[in-house]
């Protein structure tokens, strides 16, 4: 009788333990799981936000709503290099011409966050702050094409040559669980910015 | 008792495995739905833009269409166009297009101002040749030929580029490409009128100042006044030009004119030609400035006109024969804008123009050779950048419109 519940207690204890393990260990995946659908979540919200604002934005290169004050839309992009870019738009609709600017900061400002890779795209609209937020961009990356599609090699010296960009953009989530940083990518293979071809 | 806690053991990771399903669920769903917005709202866009062109088009064909669109299907959603006149007197139009998808719009509005030959820096319909533009050749403003574009070693084009026909390299298209710095549209079909010119008769009639009868008409700006004589001998008559050609034509029927001096205001001097041949065109005898340059005067209001019905030459004469200076748009309807005897007179310095030169053929201005002139002029051509937004009175247009502005909400 005694021998038999020392086994029996022994046989519980084994299958307790076995139990405990598979719940610890799914806690552990769950825990993980969640941690990392939850960022790619976040990530891919981010990644629409930074999408929509670079389009939005480029779309309106070289656009001023009283189109006399800028009849020459050649002079929209002011400067341009493989991660920045400035240019002139008229933002706000006011007929007055603001220039816009993105480019992305060093990586050593975010040191804050898990992600060693991650990094600040700046707005800047004329001479205000920087506008910043911390939406994961690892990569902004720019491509130029000229009026008879080929690449511009940069740096580009004459950025009245621009008539349609490339964008691409890579948005990681900031923080993860076990370092499994989730990312995603996307390009605009070609912008065009309409008022650039205007006259 | 064990079954009891097995039973217990089980709807408890049951409970934890549903919990845990419905916020993976939840994640995948807003996920997609993430995914889905932004999908849904391009294609709205893309719906809007695809309506902006239709309607684009429409108007290029149809200068007076104003209908518009309601509820087009189109992609999966529709779409939706409104075109509305925003200054009948300049007919400056508005298209506004709407693009639906899956609840989501966007919008696109795009403005249109009639189209005028004096915004270019540079038109011709035909290249009188086989002319190349090399990389000594700049032009820095709006350029189209109806013929060939043909380049050797990268020629620049500041303005939007278009040809009705193909781009030719001389050597290849490393070697020779332009550097556009306007765009380039090629197969563009922008033929020059046939009556332009004729046409300005009656704006002239109606409250401008006309010369008729006479075979050579001899016009010298003077300012605000205009001095004018049908003979070489003749003393000059005079008359105020405010008063006398108030809605700025002047018009020169069936003769030759030889014109000079400085321009005060915005004039177009007409110059037709109905029974002789050689009539229609016009001599330039001396400089044809304005009185206030815009490169000085930001702020001037000078404009200038010269459209001959045949072409434009500079005289082979003293006062041409060390440079000449033209503030003008130059519109040729039949010929070209040349130099008198360009190939037997002497060097004759630069050809300083601002402004534009619109022919039908191009024609010569002095020949080359050794590195210089051998003959003629050398080209020194300036766009008149107000041209973009600004135009002569009465200066013909191309019967269309152009899209000067595009925005995309």
């Amino acid at each position: 009788m005694g021998f038999s519940t020392i086994i029996d207690i022994m046989g519980s204890m084994i299958i307790g333990g076995i139990l405990l393990t598979i719940t610890l260990r799914l806690n552990d995946s769950a825990t993980g799981k969640t941690y990392n659908n939850s960022a790619e979540l976040s990530l891919q919200e981010n990644m629409a936000t930074v999408a929509q604002i670079v389009e939005t934005d480029f779309r309106k290169i070289g656009y001023c709503a009283d189109w006399n004050k800028f009849p020459d839309p050649s002079k929209a992009v002011v400067y341009a290099d493989e991660t920045s870019i400035k240019f002139l738009t008229d933002i706000d609709l006011d007929t007055n011409m603001d220039s816009i600017r993105f480019y992305l900061g060093p990586t050593s400002e975010l040191l804050s966050t898990p992600n060693p890779r991650d990094r600040i795209l700046y707005r800047v609209v004329n001479t205000e702050a920087p506008i910043k937020s911390n939406l994961g961009v690892t990569q902004f990356r720019l491509v130029y094409f000229d009026a008879l599609g080929d690449t511009l090699p940069p740096p580009i010296t004459s950025p009245g040559l621009i008539t349609s960009v490339e964008i691409n953009l890579t948005v990681e989530s900031v923080a993860a669980y076990d370092t499994a940083y989730s990312s995603a990518f996307w390009r605009q293979i070609r912008l065009v910015a309409r008022n650039l071809k205007n006259r | 008792m064990t079954g009891k806690s097995s039973l217990l053991l089980i709807m408890g990771f049951a409970i934890i495995f549903m919990v845990k399903s419905k916020n993976f669920g939840d994640i995948s769903t807003r996920s997609t739905d993430n995914y889905v917005n932004y999908y849904v709202e391009t294609v709205a866009h893309d719906i809007a833009i695809s309506a902006a062109n239709i309607a684009a088009n429409q108007v290029f064909i149809d200068p007076t269409w104003d209908d518009g669109y309601s509820n087009v299907a189109f992609q999966g959603g529709e779409y939706d166009v409104q075109v509305a006149i925003l200054d009948p007197y300049k007919n400056i139009r508005e298209v506004t297009a709407q693009g639906t998808f899956h609840g989501i719009t966007k919008e696109v509005k795009v403005k249109f101002a009639p189209s005028k030959f004096s915004k270019f820096a540079y038109f011709s319909v035909s290249e009188g040749g086989t002319i190349w533009w090399t990389g000594n050749d700049t032009v820095w403003g709006p350029f189209h030929t109806q013929d060939y574009m043909r380049a050797y070693r990268h020629p620049v084009y500041y303005g939007k580029a278009t040809t009705k026909k193909k781009l030719i390299y001389y050597d290849s298209k490393s070697k020779d490409k332009p550097y556009f710095f306007g765009g380039y549209e090629q197969g563009v079909d922008l033929p020059l009128p046939t009556n332009a010119v004729d046409e300005m008769e009656a704006i002239a009639d109606d409250d401008g100042l006309k010369f008729h009868g006479k075979d050579t008409v001899y016009l010298t700006f003077d300012g605000d006044s205009l001095k004018y004589r049908y003979k070489f001998s003749d003393p000059d008559s005079s008359v105020y030009l405010p008063s006398a050609s108030p809605n700025g034509m002047i018009f020169a029927k069936d003769c030759i004119v030889r014109m000079k001096g400085t321009v005060k205001g915005q004039y177009t001097l007409g110059c037709s030609s109905i029974m002789k041949p050689g009539n229609g065109t016009i001599y330039l005898d001396d400089d044809i400035v304005f009185n206030q340059d815009p490169r000085q005067y930001p702020n001037s209001n000078d404009l200038l006109g010269i459209c001959a019905e045949n072409s434009v030459y500079m005289t082979e004469n003293a006062a041409n024969n060390s440079s000449i200076n033209i503030h003008a748009s130059i519109y040729c309807e039949k010929g070209g804008f040349g130099a008198e005897n360009y190939a037997d007179r002497p060097p004759s310095g630069n050809i300083n123009l601002l402004g534009g030169i619109i022919q039908h053929t191009r024609k010569a201005v002095g020949t080359f050779g050794g590195g210089g002139i051998k003959s003629g002029y050398a080209k020194r051509y300036l766009y008149d950048e107000r041209l973009l937004v600004a135009s002569p009175p009465f200066f013909p247009g191309t019967g269309g419109f152009e899209i000067v502005s595009w925005l995309e909400l």
